[in-house]
C-alpha cells in the first residue's frame, strides 16, 4: 500500500505564546515541531503500513525549517519525505496549500509510477486550526472524504474507518483512494528508536519547488489566497473563581442558583 | 509538665493582630495542615494556622511565641515525607504559602529573589520565560522553595548539576527568638568565618523559619533531549551506568524504574508511552536519561555514543524524546510515580536512602533478597545517576500495626545495609520524625551531640518544630 502523509511543522502548542507589539504571534525561543494532528497520523499510517506492507511518503509545505519536522517523521515510519518549498508558496491560504498538495501528489506519482492508495492529514494544525485543507486536498484531488478519524483497517482495496462523533462513532466503508483526516487516537505516536533517528538524519529530502510541481504562480502565495488573517487575539485571561461559602451546604446551593440565575446561566 | 504553654484567647487577638483574616483556630483548621504526604508517621492539628505575608509578620508571631512558649511548626505546602511539618506540640502552624511573591531577578549576577513560598513549578516556569533554568528538580514540583531548602531537597537534575544546597547563595531567616538574620550574599564565593547559610539548608524547619532566598540560575541549556532505554532486567539496568559516567557524557538526569512501577504509573495517567515489550522480550526495566547541550549536532554526538555505551551494556533498544511532547510525556509517567504509588496503595511507607552509584545494583539486589521477609509489596525507582534510591513498601490489606511493626524491622536493615556500603539514610527527604529513630544509629553519639548542641544555640527554648530530627519528644 503507498500511503502519503501530509504534515506542517508548527510552533509548539504547550508554548505560551504572546502577541508582540505588532499584534502578531512572538514565536521567539518558541519551538517548531509537526503539528500534533499529522503525528497522529502518521502513526496511524505507519501501524496500518506494518499491518499491511507498503511505503510511507511525507511531505510538508514550507520553509527551510520544516526540514526538521519532515526528518522526525522519518524517524517514526515514513520512507520518503519531500519539501514542498518556495518562495511562490509563501502566504498561501489552506486552500493554496491544498492546491500545492494536490500538484505534489500528482508529481510524485508520475516520478514513481505508484498511485497513492490513501492521503493522511491531521484533523487540523494546531496552529490556525482551520481543518480545511485536508477536506480541500481531497476536493481538488476528486476523492473520497472520512474526517475525524480515530482508527483505520484495509481489506481488499477497501478502507474502513472509524470516525469519531459527538454520540460514540460510525464505522465507514470506502474505496481506496480515499482522503482521510485524524483525530487522536487511542494509542500515542511512538518514540525514534537511535536507530531510526540517526539513519532518518542521512536520509535525503528533496526540495519540491514551483517549477518543479508545473504549477501555475497565480494559484498560490499570498496574492491568490482567498482568506487572509485581519488580527490576532490573546485568549481573555482567566478570571478568578468565586468562592461561596455559606453556613449551610443548602444556603450555599441557594446562592450559587442566585448567581446563576442574576449571570443569566440558567 | 509540658515545657510549652496552651495558646491562650489573648494570644490569637495578638496573632490576629500580626496577619488579619489569615489566622485559623482549632475546629477551622483544615484537615491538610494535620499531615504531610506520608500520614503513616501520625496526624496531629496544631492550636493555631497563621498564613504569613512577610518576614516581619513571621518574626512578630515567632516573638511571641518565644516570650510564651509556644511551640511553632513551620510548614510550606505539606508535600514532605518524613512528618516534618506536622505540629507534634500542638502550638502554631506558621505557614509560608502565601510568601510567594518572585521579588525580581538579578541576570547580571543570574540570581533571583523569592519569598520562601514560591511554588519551585512557578519559578522553574517563570526562570524559562527569563532563559534561564533553575537546575534543582524534586520529582515534587509543587513544593515550596523554602521546603526544598529547608531538606535540601535533590531531584532528577543532581547528577549534573548538584541538589538545592549548591544554588542557595543568600537567605533571610527569622530565629526562634524573633530576630530577623540575613545569611549568604548574593556572590559566588565564601570563607567568611562559619557557614550559618548551609547549615540552615537541611535543618528542616529547626534552627529558623526561612522567609526569603536568593537563588543561583544558569542559562537554560539551548537543546534537550531524553533517552528511554529498555532492559530486559534490573541488574543489566543498574549495571549500564557506571558505563555512562565513564564515558563521561554528563547527563543531566539519570533515573532507572522497574515494569511494575511504570505500569502502576501509565494506569494512573491513562496514558502508555514505555514499551512493555520489545521483539518478543518482556522489558522489565529502564533507565530515563537526559542530556543537554548547546546545539543538536553536539547533542546528536552525546545521545549517539550514550546509545552505543548502554546497547554495549546489555540493552534493548533506546527511544529518543526528541520533540517537547515525547519528552513531556516520558517525564510525566516518571514524575507519577508517587502519585500513582499512593493512589493504589492503603498502607504507605518509604525510604530514600543514597549509596556510591558503583554499589545501586548490589545494594537493590540485598533489597530484593528481603522482601520475602516482610507482608508487603517493595516498590523501588530512583535516581540512578546519583545513588539516591526511593523504595516504597506498599500493602492493601496488611493490619496497620502489623505493617508498621514489619516495616521498622525491615527500615532497620535497609539503612543498615547503605549505612554499611558507605551510604546516608536520607538523600532528599529528610529526617523529620518519621526516621528519628534511625538517624541515632548511623550518625554515632558524638555527631548527634552536636547537632543537639547546635539546636540548642540556635533555638534554647525548643520551641521551633519540636520532635524534628536530632531532639526526640
Amino acid at each position: 500500500m503507498e500511503i502519503l502523509v501530509c504534515i506542517k511543522q508548527v510552533p509548539d502548542d504547550a508554548a505560551e505564546i504572546r502577541l508582540k507589539a505588532d499584534g502578531t504571534p512572538d514565536l521567539d525561543g518558541v519551538a517548531q515541531v509537526v503539528n500534533a494532528f499529522d503525528t497522529y497520523a502518521l502513526e496511524m499510517a505507519t501501524r496500518l503500513k506494518e499491518a499491511v506492507g507498503g511505503e510511507i511518503t511525507v511531505i510538508s509545505v514550507g520553509g527551510e525549517s520544516a526540514r526538521d519536522a519532515l526528518k522526525t517523521c522519518l524517524a517514526v515510519g515514513a520512507q520518503h519525505a519531500f519539501l514542498l518549498t518556495d518562495p511562490a508558496f509563501e502566504g498561501s491560504d489552506s486552500l493554496g496549500k491544498a492546491r500545492i498538495l494536490a500538484t505534489a501528489k500528482a508529481k510524485l506519482e508520475e516520478k514513481s509510477g505508484k498511485p497513492f492508495d490513501l492521503i493522511f492529514c491531521g484533523l487540523e494544525a494546531t496552529d490556525k486550526a482551520t481543518g480545511q485543507t485536508g477536506a480541500q486536498l481531497a476536493e481538488l484531488l476528486n476523492l473520497p472524504l472520512i474526517t475525524n478519524l480515530t482508527d483505520i483497517s484495509y481489506e481488499n482495496g477497501t478502507v474502513t474507518a472509524k470516525q469519531e462523533t459527538d454520540f460514540g462513532y460510525n464505522l465507514i466503508d470506502s474505496a481506496a483512494p480515499c482522503v482521510v483526516t485524524v483525530n487522536t487516537p487511542a494509542y500515542a505516536p511512538r518514540y525514534p528508536t537511535i536507530k531510526s533517528k540517526l539513519a532518518a538524519k542521512k536520509m535525503p529530502i528533496d526540495p519540491i519547488s514551483l517549477a518543479d510541481l508545473g504549477e501555475d504562480a497565480g494559484k498560490v502565495g499570498k496574492q491568490a489566497a482567498l482568506t487572509r488573517t485581519v488580527r490576532f487575539a490573546e485568549p481573555p485571561q482567566k478570571v478568578a473563581g468565586v468562592k461561596i461559602k455559606e453556613e449551610t451546604c443548602e444556603d450555599s446551593a441557594r446562592r450559587a442558583v442566585a448567581m446563576m440565575v442574576e449571570a443569566k446561566a440558567l | 509538665m509540658s515545657q510549652y504553654n496552651k495558646v491562650t484567647p489573648e494570644l490569637i487577638e495578638q496573632f490576629r493582630q500580626i496577619a488579619p483574616n489569615r489566622v485559623s483556630v482549632n475546629g477551622d483548621i483544615n484537615d491538610d495542615f494535620t499531615h504531610d504526604e506520608m500520614p503513616i508517621y501520625g496526624k496531629a492539628c496544631p492550636e493555631v494556622v497563621i498564613e504569613a505575608t512577610s518576614t516581619e509578620e513571621v518574626a512578630a508571631v515567632m516573638k511571641l511565641c518565644y516570650e510564651n512558649s509556644i511551640p511553632v511548626t513551620p510548614r510550606g505546602a505539606g508535600t514532605g515525607l518524613t512528618g516534618g511539618a506536622v505540629a507534634l506540640c500542638g502550638g502554631v502552624v506558621l505557614s509560608t504559602t502565601k510568601m510567594n511573591k518572585i521579588l525580581g531577578y538579578d541576570k547580571e549576577n543570574l540570581n533571583v529573589r523569592v519569598q520562601s513560598g514560591v511554588l519551585l513549578n512557578d519559578l522553574a516556569e517563570d526562570a524559562i520565560k527569563q532563559g534561564l533554568l533553575y537546575p534543582p528538580d524534586p520529582g515534587e514540583k509543587f513544593a515550596t522553595l523554602g521546603g526544598n531548602v529547608a531538606n535540601n531537597a535533590g531531584g532528577m537534575r543532581a547528577v549534573k548539576y548538584g541538589t538545592t544546597r549548591d544554588y542557595v547563595r543568600a537567605m533571610t531567616v527569622v530565629l526562634p527568638t524573633g530576630e530577623i538574620v540575613r545569611l549568604g550574599a548574593s556572590v559566588s564565593k565564601s570563607s567568611s568565618g562559619y557557614s550559618l547559610l548551609h547549615l540552615m539548608i537541611g535543618s528542616e524547619g529547626t534552627l529558623g523559619i526561612i522567609t526569603e532566598l536568593t537563588l543561583k540560575l544558569i542559562p537554560q541549556p539551548k537543546e534537550v533531549v531524553s533517552l528511554i532505554v529498555l532492559f530486559e532486567n534490573l541488574e543489566e539496568c543498574i549495571a549500564a551506568v557506571p558505563q555512562i559516567m565513564l564515558a563521561h557524557l554528563q547527563p543531566q538526569a539519570l533515573e532507572f524504574m522497574e515494569r511494575e512501577i511504570v505500569i502502576s504509573s501509565e494506569a494512573y495517567l491513562g496514558k502508555s508511552v514505555f514499551p512493555q515489550e520489545f521483539e518478543g522480550s518482556q522489558v522489565n526495566a529502564y533507565l530515563l536519561i537526559t542530556f543537554d547541550g548547546e546545539n543538536a549536532d553536539q547533542l546528536d554526538e552525546i545521545i549517539e555514543k550514550a546509545s552505543e555505551v548502554v546497547l554495549e551494556a546489555g540493552a534493548l533498544d533506546v527511544l529518543v524524546a526528541d520533540t517537547p511532547a515525547l519528552k513531556k510525556d516520558a517525564w510525566a509517567a516518571r514524575s507519577s510515580f508517587l502519585e500513582a504509588i499512593e493512589a493504589q496503595t492503603k498502607l504507605l511507607d518509604e525510604c530514600d536512602v543514597v549509596v556510591p552509584t558503583s554499589r545501586i545494583a548490589e545494594y537493590l539486589t540485598y533489597i530484593k533478597s528481603i522482601e520475602a521477609d516482610y507482608g508487603f509489596e517493595i516498590k523501588s525507582f530512583g535516581h540512578a545517576g546519583d545513588g539516591n534510591l526511593h523504595i516504597y513498601t506498599c500493602s492493601n490489606d496488611m493490619e496497620l500495626e502489623d505493617f508498621k511493626s514489619q516495616v521498622h524491622d525491615f527500615m532497620k536493615k535497609a539503612y543498615a545495609k547503605a549505612t554499611e556500603f558507605g551510604g546516608l539514610i536520607s538523600g532528599e527527604h529528610g529526617i523529620g520524625h518519621g526516621k528519628q529513630a534511625y538517624l541515632s544509629e548511623m550518625a554515632g553519639p558524638v555527631n548527634m551531640r552536636l547537632m543537639k548542641e547546635i539546636k540548642s544555640v540556635f533555638d534554647p527554648k525548643a520551641i521551633l518544630n519540636p520532635g524534628k530530627v536530632c531532639l526526640k519528644l
